[in-house]
């Protein structure tokens, strides 16, 4: 199975529990949790079902190309379901039988593996999920996001596509993987991981991006003044990348670290605030 | 009867198991007593998704008799014998008839009163009412909801099993229903199962997939190890905390061994073996203390016929290993040396500046550290060690794995070929991380350690961050207890104060606050963590309010102090002496200084006593420099018989000043010889105690 159709199974899988296909969000982020479509549903009281691919860039995680593991972008296949269900394991357990895993031949584990993010004020409680040894997704029970206590409780499970394929593909490189049955993975990301490897470690501006940094800051408290809570949230991931490159450039101190992290965690509670207020108002009053 | 609970869950963390079921059975233990329903036994058995208790517990609640007392017999009957309306109205108030009334003979005379037998409830009855209070007051160190309830646990609760003398008992709980039905392995064989006892629960399970009871998990997880490791003559690294983790993340065990390159061997092992522990939770395996190029690890399953999960955890464990010596070569290639710059962009506390400023800090200290414990030798490798100490943490290999810091330093030290002496000091210098863990081996390293932990306190007081019972940041305790661990077991003769003050001044003008007010405040500090220590070993309180209310400018000598003290307080004399030196320390309290002149004695028992005094006073010096406590206190008891005497026959407060300036100088004298070896004034004694009681 190409990576591609992995990716064309798990939709098919995720669409047939009831999900909505939601498109990949073009604002770079470190992890499918931080996009709208995550953060925004797990909000309030209405139930969602949503599931989508997500690009995730991870700068300090670049290593030129070297690396058969790692690279600074990965996929992720994010799922969302509100409120949780009470057989959610199993209907995850489903979507690996759909992908043709004979659980019966294999060791599967619920490993504890609770999950946190500082920037975005968020955190839950569940397990990474290990085949044979092999971290395959992330199962999280949200408690809290933007700083406030979630209800109901929103489930998610990530896959990690790269991870999962190398996993059915048997192949130790991920730049060997089968991304079609014609293109591989080095094919399309090797070049891209050398190029932006070289960016994010040595070329990225560290004055343009402190500067871009405290802009997309001031903007995004301006924008929720004017109760434009969904651009003032980009705002915030974008200052949450131009952090994580800042990182890689090494230009960030421990200190900085935590004030930098709390900046964007203060304006990302105040837009949690001010959503789930609007979501909780009655629909005319919206 | 027997009782049934199983509480079955999603994927519990293995270190909330334990405590769950054992605070299950110690509640569900207390409630069945307190619902008159005891049980004579109770068992407890766990999985990584269930936790079960097992009693044995009556039938029901024993009948009761009960007695009533109504109005007194002579008010309950007419002088015809026909009842009163008293008598009428209380068995009406009963629900009885006045027939049913006896004569019942009390203290206080003959009165009426109704005797009736309550029935005792069924515990079928009884329990479904208590069982949710005792799930909802389970908690666990992180809680969490989930779907749309409110209730909170470690993870959801998906079923609940109840059996009662064979028979399922139904209570509601948090949208569950119970009944007599459990589900096997949630792989194996996820089918629901209908039992009627626990041996029908036990055997379901067992062929089902699960495993119910964690140590039978644990011996199958051993004796399949060892019929792997006997044929290759080859032994387990044994690491009983990961076997009490895996033990309790299954309900299946079984184990699987691999093999990775012996390339990898190459690592170091501590290197290698924090990888396959830390990363993937698996065992080393050694032949003569030598590791093999062999793991073995537990998973959730009863076989591996295809060798998938062994293939599945190879590959991980060669990218892991792979990372660990890319890590490894990456580091090196760079060198401690030419990384050490970048510790001035690590912050080590805001207003105390970098790791480097730290550095910088830990070379001086180190150099008078080595100069005092007269190792001047050393001193030239200990500045090294203290330079390169702190490199490791911008590494590769310390990102990855914390717990190898200090170690990982160590090792690219000794691989880049700094002398050994060096290496092994910055190997060692986290060391002892708890009161349970070793101090350095090396004297390099314990200086090292002790520089290191001292600058961390220092500063950390110095800008006034205060360390409160729950909250210590730094671990400014952990650190203190390093530190008089190293000292006490090197013997090392320090001036407290001056190595504070030493600190101090490598901190410049960061510190701001007082001086003498930051050096109180250490020592009183250090003089809690003395006594913290000085109790967990078992020594009298009151000993060590003695050993440490004498000072601790000199830590070694506390502990010195408190031996004296505590060799010598089963001899006959060391009673009549405390009381003695309390008697001195009252008399010459708030008196101001005086000497005492020879010349003006005038009783033959002042005469005597200023006489042993001299001869003490020269000889108790020596002794008390060479620490030897036990000797100094011996000879000090000599006093006890002539202070008696001269308080017997002479008047201290003598009319005449002179006299009386003398004679307080002579005790003034005493208590001088006296104040280095202990504070008499905090040791308790018996006849003391008695007076307490009074």
């Amino acid at each position: 199975m190409s990576l591609q159709n992995l990716i064309l199974s798990l939709q098919h899988y995720w669409a047939g529990q009831g999900c909505y296909l939601a498109p990949s969000y073009d604002v770079e982020v470190g992890a499918g949790t931080m996009t709208p479509d995550t953060f925004f549903r797990v909000l309030g009281p209405r139930a969602w079902k949503v599931a989508y691919v997500q690009p995730s860039r991870r700068p300090t995680d670049g290593r030129f190309g070297d690396n058969p593991n790692r690279v600074q972008k990965h996929h992720q296949f994010q799922v969302i379901i509100k409120p949780s269900p009470a057989d959610i394991q199993s209907i995850y357990l489903d979507s690996l039988k759909a992908l043709g895993i004979d659980l019966a031949e294999h060791d599967l584990r619920f490993d504890e593996d609770d999950w946190e993010s500082p920037s975005i004020g968020a955190w839950g409680v569940g397990w990474q999920v290990m085949l044979d040894g092999l971290e395959i997704s992330q199962f999280t029970y949200f408690q809290q996001a933007g700083g406030i206590d979630v209800f109901p409780i929103p489930v998610e499970i990530t896959y990690g596509l790269e991870r999962l394929e190398m996993f059915l593909e048997g192949k130790d490189d991920i730049y060997d993987l089968q991304w079609s049955d014609d293109v591989t993975y080095r094919d399309l990301r090797l070049d891209e991981e050398r190029q932006f490897s070289e960016y994010n470690f040595n070329q990225a501006s560290v004055k343009g991006l402190r500067e871009a940094f405290t802009g997309h800051e001031r903007e995004a408290g301006q924008l929720i003044e004017k109760g434009l809570v969904l651009p003032a949230y980009d705002m915030c991931l974008k200052c949450s990348h131009t952090f994580n490159l800042l990182d890689a450039r090494g230009a960030i101190s421990v200190t900085e670290r935590v004030k930098m992290i709390a900046q964007i965690r203060a304006l990302v509670s105040r837009i949690a605030k001010d959503f789930t207020a609007r979501e909780t108002k009655p629909e005319g009053a919206r | 009867m027997e009782f049934l609970l199983e509480i079955m869950t999603e994927e519990l963390p293995p270190s909330h198991v334990r405590s769950a079921v054992e605070d299950l059975q110690d509640k569900l233990g207390r409630e069945f007593a307190a619902a008159q329903l005891p049980a004579s036994s109770l068992k407890t058995f766990s999985s990584s998704r269930r936790l079960v208790v097992l009693a044995e517990i009556p039938a029901g609640q024993p009948d009761r008799d009960m007695v009533v007392t109504g109005p007194p017999k002579a008010a309950a009957f007419a002088a015809d014998g026909s009842p009163t309306p008293a008598a009428l109205g209380f068995a009406r108030s009963k629900g009885a008839r006045v027939e049913d009334l006896q004569v019942l003979t009390t203290e206080r005379g003959e009165y009426m009163g109704l005797k009736t037998s309550v029935k005792g409830k069924p515990a079928a009855e009884i329990i479904p009412g208590l069982l949710p209070r005792v799930i909802s007051s389970l908690s666990f160190p992180r809680m969490m909801r989930w779907g749309t309830g409110l209730f909170k646990f470690s993870r959801p609760i998906r079923n609940l099993l109840c059996l009662l003398g064979g028979r399922a008992l139904v209570f509601s709980f948090e949208g569950l229903t119970s009944g007599g039905m459990t589900f096997g392995h949630k792989l194996r064989a996820p089918a629901p199962l209908l039992v009627d006892s626990f041996a029908a629960y036990r055997e379901a399970l067992k062929t089902h997939g699960v495993t119910i009871d964690a140590e039978e998990r644990k011996a199958v997880i051993l004796a399949r190890i060892s019929e792997h490791l006997t044929p290759i003559e080859a032994e387990l690294y044994a690491d009983p905390a990961l076997l009490d983790k895996l033990a309790s993340d299954i309900e299946c065990p079984f184990v699987v061994m691999g093999a990775f390159a012996e390339e990898y061997l190459r690592l170091p092992l501590e290197i290698l073996s924090t990888a396959l522990r830390e990363g993937m939770n698996v065992f080393s395996v050694v032949r003569g203390g030598k590791q093999l190029p062999l793991f073995l690890g537990v998973a959730d399953t009863s076989g591996d016929p295809k060798g998938y999960i062994r293939k599945g955890n190879e590959r991980v464990l060669k990218a892991r290993l792979a990372d660990a010596r890319f890590f490894w070569e990456q580091d090196l290639k760079t060198g401690l040396k030419k990384r050490a710059p970048g510790l001035k962009n690590v912050v080590f506390q805001d207003k105390l500046g970098t790791y480097d400023d730290k550095t910088q800090r830990l070379k001086k200290i180190v150099a008078y550290l080595a100069e005092k414990a007269e190792a001047k030798s050393l001193a030239k490798d200990a500045v090294l060690a203290a330079e390169l100490c702190k490199v490791d943490l911008i590494t590769d290999m310390v990102r990855e794995f914390p717990s190898l810091q200090g170690k990982a330093g160590g090792l690219y030290a000794r691989a880049e070929g700094f002398p050994e002496t060096a290496a092994r000091a910055i190997y060692e210098h986290y060391q002892p991380v708890s009161l349970e863990d070793e101090p350095p081996e090396s004297l390099g390293g314990a200086l090292l350690s002790l520089a290191d932990k001292l600058d961390t306190i220092v500063g950390v007081v110095g800008v006034g961050i205060q360390t409160t019972g729950s909250s210590d940041p730094f671990g400014l305790r952990r650190n203190a207890q390093g530190v008089c661990k190293i000292i006490l077991d090197r013997r090392l003769a320090l001036s407290f104060p001056r190595l504070v003050d030493k600190v101090m001044a490598a901190y410049g003008d960061k510190i701001k606050r007082p001086k003498a007010e930051v050096l109180s405040y250490i020592t009183e500090f250090f003089a809690g963590r003395l006594r913290y220590i000085y109790e967990k070993q078992g020594y009298r309180y009151d000993l060590i309010n003695a050993a440490l209310g004498a000072g601790i400018e000199n830590i070694h000598q506390t502990l010195l102090r408190l031996k004296a003290l505590d060799a010598l307080k089963a001899s006959p004399q060391f009673e009549p002496f405390i009381l003695m030196a309390k008697r001195v320390n009252n008399i010459v309290g708030g008196q101001s200084p005086s000497k005492v002149d020879p010349g003006l004695l005038t009783e033959k028992a002042e005469k005597d006593l200023y006489s042993t005094f001299s001869i003490i006073k020269t000889n108790s010096a020596p002794m008390l420099a060479k620490g030897d406590f036990v000797q100094a206190q011996k000879m000090v008891f000599r006093l006890q018989p002539l202070l008696d005497s001269f308080f017997e026959q002479v008047m201290v407060m003598a009319k005449e000043s002179k006299l009386r300036k003398n004679r307080i100088g002579l005790l003034l004298g005493i208590k001088k010889i006296l104040d280095p070896m202990a504070d008499y004034s905090q040791v308790v004694v018996e006849g003391e105690k008695a007076k307490e009681k009074k």
